[in-house]
């Protein structure tokens, strides 16, 4: 089973702690949402997570190996990190671009063996971009786009997703979809990490809620122990009433506190 | 549905791999002097010395081979630019290095260091370029924004040593003479100057040629890619060096050539389904084709004094740069 | 250099003898000489004493040097600005043509007379430059006796004339060759040899190595920079078929005697025959 431990993570920037001591640890199998205010340090923490900013200080551990001390391509077979709002900056056809994430897995001469054709069909399949697969990535709509990253991230069989943001922008249809299958991958025994700014979703979805504010983890656990009005208004300065549980939970925010 | 433009691997660099074959021919046979193709050939199997052996293999070989060497360096450091800048309007004169190369150049011409020793020209070039590439790096590490910041300044204190050498000419021809020089020619270039600048430009090109899965991954942006394991850093080096040697050997040898960095692959990016690393390639070969043409145009092109190889790039250049324009209006709302 | 030194016994004669008298036009004759292109610095640095040249080009000391060493030294000198025509304060400016319009309104309010002194670009130009320059300074009996020893020069080079016209050009690299209509052709005729450059029309155009392969004269002049400073006509024509074909037909010249018409370019068609007699016969290379 795929581990993921962070120890004191802390990064510093002009001076402030943007990640201020962050530990945690957390099996496959799991979809954490990472919530928390704007600039309570997701994306940093995030990017330290997927091993791509060393912290000042404390470490990081994927399978008990230290993140600094893995190979690149090794860490990128393993893990697969989607930033906030992904843009493809040539319009190459989508299928070339979710082929991308198969990158790491390529010798160094040549392409896959085997073929990658079959891996290429099945991930595009999976995402529902059969009718999109020669179309120019930049013509894709929102939904499309995030479907096409979510496949170039999946392609690879990583065992960890690190996703910012992944619903920034989509509509309901397609955040419903997006995090709908961000779950199915924690069901099959992937560990996901991504940080969601609908309550909502995270409650209903995730199985592990990770709450950070200034920097500092407020809350981490199950997301039905740990989700309460009392820890929105910690962390959101908002009131909020929480209707319902499991897949049925409804956030109702009342106003700032 | 598939896009109609896509085309298999193999068919644009084989068409742009005739058609620098067939240039190269055709630059053997024309030239100032009407040597009719009998002649030449006649003259190449004839053992003894003879005007028309001496004119192919002194002459003109030697410039056809110039010119693929140095059309395939600036195909091949433009398309490696925008392929890591994942912009269609760079160009390799963006990290200040031609500027560097040709102020080297220059300094070694003028203060008569290539008396001193004949390597001193190429040498000095390559020596301005990588310094202003490094330049260039030091201040625009970090970011590419910065690092295209940091070569329009290095690019512009080049400029401003180039007016200095200018101002300070050791005579009034000098100044006439630098001028010239950074136009750009192929004229009169032999095989020495192929195997001074010849080595720097292959080590430059083959740096560049390990770009082309980076460049790839970076179509999904630098996060992304540093992600799929590339270091964008150690790209960034990558890249000036190979541009620094390439094109910094290129422009010590032949002066200034604009556009070619600049059109090549754009002429090549719709036919390879606009994916970077197919670009590279035809690009190489374009280049070579582009400016062993623009040669053949200098040659072929009755003008008194003669017609600079840079002059014709920029005619040339210019219009293009205005149909891109208009097809962008018609594309872009 | 012993025509330079002949020369200068000539002008010396030629003080001991005449001194300086009124110009023709009965002006009196001028005491502060400026000159402000490096033709009429030559022109002035033979013709005139001096303690009459007020100014000479920075250009001069290098371009006498070849010619009439240590000539300019001790001379004041000026880089043909309008600042330098106030700080002179010359009463005769001897121009080519080339200053700015602030130069030529300047000299008339510090009440300096120019005179304007065209190119020279045959024998009979150099003539009429000499007696031009000579009446305005108030050295016309110098100027005539220089005039008279460059025609002797000249006579004898034409009463011998080589037994085989010879072709040359100048060439240092193509882009600029001295054709029909330039002093060169004009020395390289008095010496007895054919300029192959000299094509109708332009008196310069190009001329690759192509060209030079193909009309393959029996010579190369070349000259290095105007002022034997370097640039870049010394390194093109280093290209690697010339050097071998033409290892020991390269004959230099001065610049300064090419492109100043001065009396000493009869002596550099002089050096030129010389040289030409002195070539070892020549490779085919058809």
């Amino acid at each position: 089973m795929t581990l993921l431990t962070a120890n004191g993570l802390t990064v510093r920037r002009g001076g402030r702690a943007i990640v201020d001591g962050v530990s945690f640890e957390i099996e496959g199998g799991a979809f954490v949402a990472l919530v928390g205010p704007n600039g309570a340090g997701k994306s940093t923490l995030l990017s330290v997570l997927a091993g791509l900013l060393a912290p000042e200080a404390g470490e990081a551990r994927l399978d008990g190996t230290p993140l600094a001390r893995l190979d690149r391509r090794e860490l990128a077979r393993r893990r697969a990190y989607l930033p906030q709002n992904p843009r493809a900056e040539w319009p190459i056809a989508t299928e070339r671009l979710v082929a991308l994430g198969l990158t790491p897995h390529l010798p160094a001469f040549g392409g896959l063996p085997g073929g990658w054709e079959p891996r290429l069909t099945d991930a595009i399949e999976a995402c529902d971009l059969t009718a999109q697969r020669y179309q120019p990535a930049t013509t894709l709509s929102g939904g499309e786009l995030a479907r096409a990253m979510l496949a170039r991230a999946l392609i690879g069989s990583p065992q960890v997703l690190i996703a910012d943001e992944p619903i920034s922008g989509l509509d309901p249809w397609h955040a419903l979809d997006t995090v709908a299958r961000l779950q199915g991958l924690a069901g099959a025994g992937k560990l996901v990490i991504a940080a969601l700014h609908d309550l909502t979703l995270a409650a209903r979805y995730s199985t592990h809620l990770l709450a950070l504010r200034e920097g500092r983890v407020a809350a981490f656990g199950p997301t039905g122990q740990v989700l309460d009005a009392a820890l929105i208004r910690a962390v959101f300065d908002v009131d909020a009433r929480i209707a319902g549980q499991g897949a049925q939970t409804l956030i109702d925010y009342r106003g700032p506190a | 549905m598939k896009p109609a433009r896509a085309l298999p691997g193999y068919v644009l660099p084989t068409v742009a791999g005739l058609l620098l074959v067939v240039a190269a021919v055709a630059s053997l046979f024309l030239g100032r002097v009407n040597l009719s193709p009998a002649d030449l050939i006649a003259g190449l199997a004839s053992p003894h010395p003879n005007l028309a052996g001496l004119v192919v293999t002194e002459l003109r070989l030697p410039r056809a081979v110039l010119a693929i060497l140095v059309g395939g360096a600036l195909g091949l450091a433009g398309a490696a630019m925008q392929g890591l800048l994942r912009n269609p309007l760079a160009d390799p004169g963006l990290l200040g290095v031609s500027n560097g190369a040709a102020l080297g150049a220059v300094i070694s011409i003028y203060f008569g260091l290539a008396h001193v020793f004949p390597l001193a020209t190429p040498l000095l070039g390559l020596a301005g370029a990588m310094g202003a590439g490094a330049l260039t790096f030091a201040f625009g590490r970090g970011s590419t924004l910065t690092l295209i910041l940091a070569g329009a300044a290095v690019s512009s204190l080049m400029s401003a040593f180039l007016a200095m050498a200018l101002n300070f000419a050791p005579s009034p021809y000098a100044a006439y003479e630098m001028s010239v020089w950074m136009l750009g020619s192929l004229a009169e270039k032999s095989w020495d100057h192929i195997l001074l600048a010849g080595p720097f430009i292959l080590i430059g090109m083959a740096a560049l040629a390990t770009l082309g899965r980076s460049i790839d991954a970076l179509t999904l942006g630098e996060a992304q890619a540093e992600s799929l394991g590339f270091r964008i850093d150690r790209l960034r080096v990558i890249a000036l060096v190979g541009v620094g040697l390439a094109v910094g050997a290129a422009t010590s040898v032949v002066g200034s050539v604009s556009f070619i960095g600049l059109a090549a692959p754009h002429l090549v990016r719709p036919f390879v389904g606009y994916q970077p690393s197919r670009t590279l390639l035809p690009s190489t070969l374009l280049g070579a084709v582009l400016l062993l043409v623009a040669d053949i145009g200098t040659r072929v092109i009755h003008t008194n004094t003669e017609l600079r190889l840079g002059v014709i790039t920029a005619l040339i250049g210019a219009p293009f740069f205005f149909w891109l324009v208009v097809r962008l209006r018609k594309v872009a709302p | 250099m012993a025509s330079a030194l002949r020369s200068l016994v000539l002008v010396v004669a030629a003080f001991a003898v005449g001194g300086p008298v009124a110009s023709a036009a009965g002006r009196a004759v001028p005491q502060r000489m400026m000159s402000t292109n490096v033709c009429t610095d030559l022109l002035l640095l033979e013709l005139a004493p001096k303690s009459r040249i007020a100014s000479v080009t920075f250009l001069a000391p290098e371009a006498a040097r070849a010619l009439f060493p240590g000539a300019a030294d001790g001379i004041p000198l000026n880089h043909n600005s309008a600042e330098d025509v106030v700080n002179v304060r010359p009463d005769l400016i001897l121009d080519s043509g080339l200053s700015t319009p602030l130069v030529r309104t300047l000299a008339r309010q510090v009440g300096a007379r120019v005179v304007d002194v065209k190119d020279a670009n045959n024998f009979q130009d150099i003539r009429d430059v000499l007696r031009q320059v000579g009446d305005e300074i108030g050295e016309r009996p110098r100027a005539e006796a220089l005039i008279a020893r460059m025609d002797a020069t000249l006579a004898g080079l034409a009463a011998d004339p080589p037994k085989k016209r010879l072709r040359v050009v100048a060439w240092s690299g193509g882009s600029a060759v001295p054709g029909k209509g330039s002093l060169t052709d004009a020395i390289i005729t008095a010496a007895g040899a054919e300029n192959i450059a000299a094509r109708p029309g332009a008196s310069e155009s190009s001329f690759g190595v192509e060209e030079l392969l193909t009309a393959d004269p029996d010579a190369l002049l070349f000259g290095g920079a105007t002022l034997g400073q370097p640039s870049l006509l010394n390194d093109e024509g280093q290209h690697r078929v010339v050097r071998e074909l033409y290892a020991g037909r390269r004959i230099a010249y001065s610049d300064i005697a090419h492109t100043c018409g001065l009396p000493q370019s009869a002596d550099s068609a002089v050096a030129l025959r010389r040289a030409l007699a002195a070539l070892p016969p020549k490779r085919a290379i058809r």
